[in-house]
C-alpha cells in the first residue's frame, strides 16, 4: 500500500518536472510516442507496431480522433451519438482507407498533446489551425482548409464598424491562446480572455463585451441568420488588417508519426476524386478547401 | 428544450455521484489506515505517511488527476487507466489524506481512559479501536466530515480536466456547441438538490448519534 | 499465603524515579489503603499492577505465581500480559464507562468479548449471553443501579457511574480489585455512596487495594495502610499502627496536614 502510494507521488513529482521541463517544444514527448521499442509491454500490442504509427492504429483496429464539440467540423444531431461534420466525415474516411473505425472522443482541447503522446488518442482532428505551437508539438498534415480571424458585433451595429480604425475603442473578448488573442494582440485591442470561442460570442451576445475575435468558419455557422445568435454578425477580417496571410487548419498527429504522410496522400487521392468537395459542400465549407496540388 | 437538456446533464450528474460515491468507499477506509500510519510509533513510517500527506495536500487535485491519467503514458509510455478510473484512484488518494487529518483529529480527542479501560478489561488493541473508540469518534468527526463530502460533491468538475463527462462538461457542452449558457448554470440545480440531501443525511445522523454524549 | 507479592518495584519516568524499591505483600480478603499526598507515586503504584505502567525493576505475583519480572518482560506476548491483567480489577478516578453503551453493557462487554473466543461459543450462545446478562444485572443490583440498567452514561450522577465502573470491574471476578481515588472527581455529596459500596465489598472480604485521599474512610475500612512519600513506602501497617502508633515524622506530619484540612 504505502509503496503504491510512494510510486504514485514520485510519478506526480516526474511529471510535474517533465511538463515544466518541456514546456511547448515537447521535445522529450517525442520518446514517449516512439522511443516505447524494446521494453514497451502495454501500450503497443506487438513489437513491429512500435515503430510505425500505422501499423499501430491497423493492429488495434480502431483510429481514435480527439475532438471537440465544433459545428460545422465535428459536431452531433441532437438526439443522435454519430459525429457529424466536415472533420468528423473526413476522418471516417480516412479510417476506411486505413482499413479501421474510426472513433470520436471528446477531449479537454487544453490537453490535446498530452491525449496525443499518451496515446489517449491518435489524431487532433478539430478545425486546428496550424500555429507554430501546435507545429511545433504535433506532426501535422497538409492544411485542408484556410481560416481567418474576423470581428464578431451586433448586427445593428455592424454599419458602423467596417474597418479596422473604428475599432479602437472596443472591448474584446478572445480564446485564451487563439489565434483570435494573437490578432487582437496585434491590434493593440482591449482584449479580455475567456475559455472558448463560444464563451466569446457569448460576452458579446450579453453585452459584456463590446465584440470578439473569432475562427471565420465558426462565426459562418454560429452567428447570422438561422444560427444560435441571429442578432449578430462578422465584419471585419483582421488577417486582412494585419496584412497577414490567413490561417491554415490541418490534422494533428504525434511526433514522428506515419500517419501524417498516410494523411496527406488520403487527402490527395479524395481531393483528386471529389470526395472532399463533396463533403466540404455538405456543411458549407467548400469555399475554404485548400487544393493540395 | 428543457427536456433534453434535464436529460443530457442527469446523464453527466450520474456519472458525478457514481464518482462521489466510488470516492468515499476508497477514501474513508484508506484515510482511517492513514491516520494510523500518521500516528505510528515508528518514526521512518510516521514520516513517510505525513510526508505524503503533505505532499498530496499540497498540491492541487487538478494537478494529480493530470498526474494520473497522463503519468504512466509520459513518463515511460505506459498504458493508460481508462478516464474515469484515473479520476477516482486521484479523488480516493486525494481525499483520503483529507479524510486522514480529520480521523487523527478525532481520535487524539478521545480520552486515554478510554483506552486504558479497556486494556484493563483484557481487550486487544482491535477490539478497544472497534468496540469502544471508533464509534466515539465517528460521532467526533461527523461535522468536519459534513464539511469534505460537500466540497467532495463538487470538487468532482474536477474530473473533466481529463475529459470525464460528468454534469459540468454536459453543462460547458451547451456553450459550445449550441452557444446555450443557461444549462451551465442549470447544473447548479443538480449540485443544490444533491448537497441539500447530503446535509439532510448529515443532519439525521447527527441526530442518530446523539444518544450518547463524549 | 499472601495473594499479592510486590519486590522491589522501581520505576522512573525520563530522569525522575517516582517509585523507589517498592516492597509489599496482601493477604486474602484484607482491603489494603495506600495513602500520600499527590505525587507520593501512590497512582503509579497501582498503575503498575495492572500494567498500564511497566516497572523497570522488580516482580509482582500473584497467587504464589510469578505474573511480572522486569528482567524478562520484554519476551511477554501482548496476549500473555491481557490474561495476567486479568488477576486485577481496575476502578479509576474519572469512570472512563464507554459512553456509547447503557449501563448493563459496559458491564457485559468486556465478558461478551472473552466469550466469544470460546470455540464453542456458537453452540451455546444463547446460554452463555443469558448468563453473561444474568451476572452483569445481579452486579448491578448489589450496587442498588436495579433502576438504571438501560442508561447511558451521560444520564447518570457521577456517583452512579462510579458505582457502574466497580459493577463492570467485578464482572471479570478479579482477584484483586484496584481504587485509583474512587470519589476524587465527585462532589462531596456523592461520595458517601460510593464509599459505602467500597465498605461492603470490604465487608464481604474482596480483596481490594484502594488509593484514596479519604483518610476516615482508609482507617475504618482498610485492615491495612501504606505511607507513600516520594516514591517510597514509608511507613505501613494496620490502621491502629498507623493512626495512633505513628512511627515517622512524615507520617505524622501528612496526618497532621490532613486533619487540619479536614
Amino acid at each position: 500500500m504505502k509503496k503504491r502510494f510512494l510510486s504514485l507521488l514520485l510519478a506526480g513529482a516526474a511529471l510535474t518536472m517533465t511538463l515544466t521541463g518541456c514546456g511547448g517544444a515537447g521535445k522529450d514527448n517525442g520518446g514517449a510516442a516512439s522511443g516505447s521499442g524494446a521494453g514497451a509491454s502495454g501500450a503497443a500490442s506487438s513489437g513491429a507496431s512500435a515503430d510505425s504509427d500505422v501499423a499501430y492504429v491497423k493492429d488495434k483496429g480502431t483510429l481514435i480522433v480527439g475532438i471537440t464539440d465544433f459545428n460545422p467540423m465535428d459536431y452531433q444531431e441532437s438526439g443522435s451519438d454519430e459525429w457529424i461534420g466536415f472533420d468528423a466525415d473526413m476522418a471516417k474516411e480516412f479510417a476506411k482507407t486505413l482499413g479501421v473505425e474510426a472513433e470520436f472522443i471528446e477531449i479537454n482541447w487544453d490537453n490535446k498533446i498530452m491525449e496525443l503522446e499518451t496515446k489517449a488518442i491518435d489524431a487532433v482532428w478539430n478545425g486546428m489551425t496550424l500555429t507554430d505551437e501546435v507545429k511545433n508539438s504535433m506532426n501535422c498534415s497538409m492544411p485542408y482548409c484556410r481560416n481567418a480571424q474576423v470581428v464578431v458585433v451586433p448586427k445593428d451595429k455592424a454599419d458602423q464598424y467596417k474597418d479596422a480604425d473604428s475599432l479602437k475603442d472596443l472591448s474584446f473578448a478572445v480564446e485564451s491562446g487563439s489565434a483570435g488573442e494573437k490578432a487582437a494582440q496585434a491590434m493593440n485591442f482591449n482584449a479580455t480572455s475567456v475559455q472558448t470561442q463560444a464563451a466569446a460570442v457569448m460576452e458579446v451576445s450579453s453585452g459584456a463585451s463590446d465584440a470578439c475575435v473569432i475562427d471565420l468558419l465558426m462565426a459562418g455557422a454560429m452567428v447570422g441568420e438561422g444560427t444560435s445568435y441571429p442578432d449578430l454578425t462578422y465584419t471585419v477580417n483582421l488577417n486582412e488588417a494585419n496584412n497577414e496571410e490567413s490561417e491554415e487548419y490541418g490534422v494533428g498527429f504525434r511526433k514522428d508519426s506515419d500517419l501524417t504522410d498516410a494523411f496527406n496522400s488520403f487527402y490527395k487521392d479524395a481531393f483528386a476524386a471529389g470526395k472532399v468537395t463533396e463533403i466540404a459542400t455538405t456543411y458549407g465549407v467548400q469555399e475554404s478547401l485548400i487544393d493540395p496540388q | 428544450m428543457l427536456g433534453s437538456v434535464t436529460i443530457s446533464l442527469l446523464g453527466g450528474f450520474a456519472t458525478t455521484i457514481k464518482l462521489f460515491l466510488l470516492t468515499l468507499l476508497f477514501a474513508l477506509p484508506l484515510g482511517l489506515l492513514i491516520s494510523f500510519g500518521t500516528m505510528n510509533r515508528f518514526a521512518l513510517l510516521r514520516g513517510l505517511v505525513k510526508t505524503i500527506v503533505w505532499a498530496i495536500r499540497g498540491t492541487p487535485l487538478m494537478l494529480q488527476i493530470i498526474a494520473i491519467y497522463y503519468g504512466p503514458g509520459i513518463l515511460w509510455g505506459g498504458s493508460l487507466l481508462p478516464r474515469f478510473t484515473a479520476a477516482l484512484v486521484a479523488f480516493s488518494i486525494n481525499y483520503a489524506c483529507y479524510f486522514s487529518e480529520i480521523f487523527r483529529g478525532g481520535i487524539q480527542s478521545i480520552p486515554r481512559g478510554q483506552y486504558e479501560a479497556g486494556l484493563v478489561l483484557g481487550m486487544t488493541r482491535p477490539q478497544i479501536f472497534f468496540r469502544v473508540t471508533l464509534l466515539q469518534v465517528i460521532k467526533r468527526v461527523i461535522p468536519p466530515m459534513g464539511n469534505e463530502f460537500i466540497t467532495l460533491v463538487k470538487d468532482t468538475a474536477l474530473a473533466r480536466t481529463i475529459a470525464v463527462y460528468e454534469v459540468l462538461w454536459m453543462g460547458e457542452k451547451y456553450i459550445k456547441s449550441a452557444g446555450l449558457i443557461w444549462p451551465l448554470f442549470y447544473t447548479a440545480v443538480f449540485y443544490l438538490a444533491f448537497n441539500g440531501i447530503l446535509t439532510l443525511l448529515f443532519g439525521w445522523f447527527e441526530k442518530k448519534m446523539d444518544y450518547f454524549r463524549v | 499465603m499472601p495473594v499479592l507479592e510486590v519486590n522491589h518495584i522501581n520505576k522512573s519516568f525520563g530522569g525522575t524515579q517516582v517509585l523507589k524499591d517498592i516492597s509489599f505483600s496482601l493477604e486474602r480478603g484484607q482491603a489494603l489503603a495506600i495513602i500520600g499526598s499527590s505525587g507520593s507515586g501512590k497512582t503509579t503504584l497501582l498503575r503498575c499492577l495492572n500494567f498500564l505502567e511497566t516497572p523497570d525493576g522488580g516482580t509482582i505475583s500473584v497467587n504464589d505465581e510469578q505474573i511480572f519480572d522486569a528482567a524478562n518482560h520484554a519476551a511477554v506476548s501482548d496476549a500473555e500480559i491481557r490474561k495476567k491483567r486479568l488477576h486485577f480489577g481496575m476502578v479509576f478516578q474519572s469512570f472512563n464507562l464507554f459512553p456509547q453503551y447503557t449501563a448493563l453493557e459496559n458491564v457485559m462487554l468486556a465478558n461478551l468479548l472473552l466469550a466469544k473466543k470460546q470455540p464453542d461459543f456458537k453452540k451455546n450462545k444463547r446460554a452463555v449471553l443469558e448468563k453473561i446478562e444474568h451476572q452483569a444485572m445481579d452486579l448491578l443490583e448489589q450496587m442498588s443501579l436495579e433502576g438504571r440498567m438501560s442508561h447511558y452514561p451521560h444520564q447518570l450522577s457521577g456517583g452512579q457511574q462510579q458505582r457502574v465502573a466497580i459493577a463492570r470491574a467485578l464482572a471479570l471476578h478479579p482477584d484483586i480489585l484496584c481504587f485509583d481515588e474512587p470519589t476524587s472527581a465527585l462532589d462531596p455529596e456523592l461520595t458517601g455512596e460510593v464509599l459505602k459500596v467500597i465498605r461492603t465489598l470490604a465487608e464481604k472480604h474482596t480483596t481490594m487495594v484502594i488509593v484514596t485521599h479519604e483518610m476516615a474512610f482508609a482507617r475504618d475500612v482498610a485492615d491495612r495502610i501504606i505511607f507513600m512519600d516520594d516514591g517510597v513506602i514509608v511507613e505501613q501497617g494496620t490502621p491502629a499502627e498507623i493512626f495512633e502508633h505513628t512511627q515517622n515524622d512524615r507520617t505524622r506530619a501528612f496526618l497532621h496536614r490532613f486533619s487540619q484540612n479536614a
